[in-house]
C-alpha cells in the first residue's frame, strides 16, 4: 500500500516536471516567433520603401537601368522569401532563403547608392534624402530586431537540446530553430547632410 | 570589449555607495543623539542628577531625538520626491523642451525619432516621448521620468546638428540605459533624502535666527541643539552630495557600457564624447535649474568641481575600449 502511494507520488512528480518543461518549450517557441514578427514588420517596411526609392532615382539615373532593375528583382525575391519565412519562422531552409534574399537586396542597393554618388542632384533631392534616412533606420531596426530574435532562438534551442529538456522536446517534436543572419548594411554610406 | 563585465562592475560600485549613503543618514541620527546627550548631561543640575547609567537617565530623550530626526528627514524626503516624480514629459517641458511629433517632416527631427525607435527595439524599452531643447547649442541629452512607462528623452539642438547618425544613436542608447536601469528613480530618491538632510540644517538655522534674549538654562540648551542641527545638517549634506555624485558617475559608466551593448558600435558614443570635449560650448546648458536633471544628462550640464561632478571627467576612456579607467574608479 505504502509503496503504491510512493510510486503514485513519484509519477505525479515526474508528470508535473514534464509539464513544466513542456510549457517552457512552448513559451520559448512563442518568444522567438514573436521576435520574428518584429523583424517581419521592419522587413515589410524595408520592402515598401524600395519602390519609392527606385521611382525617385529613376528620374535622375536614366543610364543606370540595369542597377535599378536589379534592385527591383532582388526586392521581389526578398518579398517572396519573407512570406515563406513568415509562414514558418525558425525553419532552417526558409531562414537561409530569407537571409540570402535580404543580403542580395542589400548588395544591389549598395551598388545603386554607389552609382548615385555620380548624381549630385539626386543626392540633394529632398525625397531621396528622406527615403534613404527611412531606409537606414529600417535597416537598423531589422538589425536590432534580429539580435532579439537570435537571442530568443538561442534560449529556445538551449531548452530543446539540453538534458533533460531534450527528452520532452523529442517526445513532443520540438526542433531547434535557425538563427537569422543578415548583413548589417548600416555601414553603407548614407547621403551626407551638411549644415551651416 | 566586455560591456557586460563593465556594467556589472558599475552596478556593484553603486550598490556600495548606496550603503554608504544609508550609513551617512544613520551617522547624522547618531550625531544628533550625541548632541542631545551632551546638552542634557552638561546642563543637568548636579544636585538633581538621577541615579542609573548614562543611557538609563537619557533613554527617552534619545529615543525621541532619533525618531524626530528620522521623521524630519523622512517627511521632507517624501515631500520632495512627490514633487519631483512628475512624468518625464512634465520634466522635459519644465526645462523648455518641445515635443517632437511622431509624424515630423523636419529631416533632423525625423532622424532623431528614427534613432529613438531603433534603440527602443535594441534595448526592449517602450518608445519614450521625444523632446528637443531648441535653444541649446551645446551637445547634450537627458532622460527623465520616474518609471520606464512615462519616460521622456530630450536632446539639444546642438546635438541634432553636430552629431552624426551613429553618434546620436550612441547618445540615445546611453539615455535609454538610464531609463532601463531606473536611474531617474534612484536619483530622485537620493535628491529627496538630501533635501531631508538640508531641512535639518534649515530648522537649526531658523531656530538660531528667531532666538530672542532669554538667558536661562533652556535657552542655552536650545541654542546648543540648534547649532548642532546646523552643523550636522550641512556636514551631512556635504557627505551626501559627495556620495550622490559618486553614484551618478557609476551610473554614467553603466550607461556607456549599456549603450555599447545596445548598439554594438562603440564608435558612436566615443565620437559623441570626443565632440563634446572638443567643442567650445561643450555640454553646458544655459538653463539654470539644470541641477535636478544633471544626473540624467549625457554630458555634464552644470559644471561642478570634480568631487561633486555627476559625470566622470571623460568616459571616452571606456568607449575607446580602455577598461583600465573603469577598474580604478
Amino acid at each position: 500500500m505504502l509503496s503504491l502511494l510512493v510510486l503514485l507520488g513519484v509519477l505525479i512528480g515526474v508528470g508535473l516536471w514534464a509539464v513544466g518543461i513542456y510549457n517552457g518549450l512552448v513559451a520559448g517557441r512563442n518568444a522567438y516567433k514573436n521576435a520574428f514578427a518584429q523583424i517581419d514588420v521592419q522587413l515589410t517596411r524595408r520592402h515598401d520603401l524600395i519602390p519609392n526609392l527606385v521611382e525617385v532615382a529613376k528620374g535622375y539615373m536614366k543610364h543606370e537601368r540595369e542597377a535599378l532593375e536589379a534592385v527591383i528583382r532582388a526586392r521581389s525575391q526578398a518579398v517572396t522569401a519573407q512570406d515563406a519565412a513568415k509562414a514558418n519562422p525558425g525553419d532552417p531552409a526558409t531562414m537561409a532563403a530569407l537571409s540570402g534574399a535580404e543580403n542580395q537586396l542589400t548588395a544591389t542597393l549598395g551598388r545603386l547608392f554607389a552609382l548615385s554618388e555620380a548624381y549630385p542632384d539626386l543626392k540633394a533631392n529632398q525625397n531621396m534624402m528622406q527615403l534613404s534616412e527611412e531606409l537606414t533606420s529600417t535597416e537598423n531596426k531589422v538589425a536590432f530586431a534580429r539580435q532579439a530574435y537570435n537571442d530568443a532562438v538561442m534560449a529556445f534551442n538551449n531548452r530543446v537540446q539540453m538534458f533533460p529538456g531534450n527528452i520532452v522536446a523529442g517526445m513532443f517534436n520540438f526542433v531547434a530553430a535557425a538563427l537569422l543572419e543578415i548583413d548589417n548594411p548600416a555601414k553603407r554610406e548614407a547621403p551626407q547632410v551638411k549644415f551651416g | 570589449m566586455d560591456f557586460f563585465g563593465a556594467q556589472e562592475h558599475a552596478r556593484r560600485q553603486s550598490r556600495r555607495l548606496l550603503w554608504l549613503f544609508a550609513l551617512a543618514v544613520l551617522a547624522i541620527v547618531g550625531a544628533m543623539d550625541l548632541v542631545v546627550l551632551g546638552v542634557l548631561e552638561l546642563g543637568a543640575d548636579p544636585r538633581h542628577v538621577a541615579s542609573g547609567g548614562l543611557l538609563d537617565r537619557n533613554g527617552p530623550a534619545l529615543v525621541a531625538t532619533t525618531l524626530l530626526t528620522l521623521a524630519v528627514i523622512g517627511f521632507a524626503s517624501v515631500f520632495k520626491i512627490a514633487r519631483l516624480r512628475a512624468g518625464g514629459a512634465a520634466v522635459a517641458r519644465e526645462l523648455g523642451a518641445t515635443l517632437v511629433p511622431t509624424d515630423t517632416r523636419d529631416p533632423l527631427l525625423r532622424r532623431l525619432r528614427n534613432v529613438v525607435e531603433e534603440v527602443a527595439i535594441a534595448s526592449g524599452v517602450p518608445v519614450p516621448q521625444v523632446f528637443v531643447l531648441e535653444d541649446e547649442e551645446g551637445i547634450n541629452a537627458f532622460a527623465a521620468g520616474y518609471a520606464p512607462g512615462d519616460a521622456a528623452v530630450a536632446v539639444t539642438r546642438g546635438a541634432l546638428e553636430r552629431l552624426s547618425r551613429d553618434e546620436l544613436q550612441g547618445v540615445i542608447a546611453h539615455e535609454f540605459s538610464h531609463v532601463l536601469n531606473g536611474d531617474m528613480r534612484l536619483n530622485i530618491r537620493l535628491m529627496g533624502v538630501l533635501f531631508g538632510i538640508l531641512v535639518l540644517a534649515i530648522v537649526g538655522r531658523e531656530v538660531l535666527l528667531r532666538m530672542r534674549g532669554g538667558n536661562n538654562r533652556n535657552a542655552v540648551a536650545i541654542l546648543l541643539i540648534a547649532v548642532g542641527l546646523l552643523v550636522i545638517g550641512y556636514a551631512g549634506l556635504f557627505c551626501g552630495r559627495l556620495i550622490k555624485a559618486g553614484v551618478s558617475r557609476q551610473r554614467e559608466y553603466l550607461a556607456d557600457a549599456a549603450a555599447v551593448q545596445f548598439t554594438r558600435q562603440p564608435e558612436g558614443i566615443a565620437g559623441a564624447l570626443k565632440k563634446i570635449a572638443a567643442s567650445q560650448g561643450g555640454s553646458k546648458l544655459t538653463q539654470h535649474d539644470a541641477e535636478e536633471i544633471s544626473h540624467m544628462l549625457f554630458g555634464d550640464g552644470v559644471g561642478y568641481s570634480a568631487l561633486f561632478a555627476t559625470h566622470p571627467p571623460s568616459s571616452i576612456a571606456f568607449a575607446g575600449s580602455n577598461q583600465a579607467s573603469i577598474q580604478t574608479n
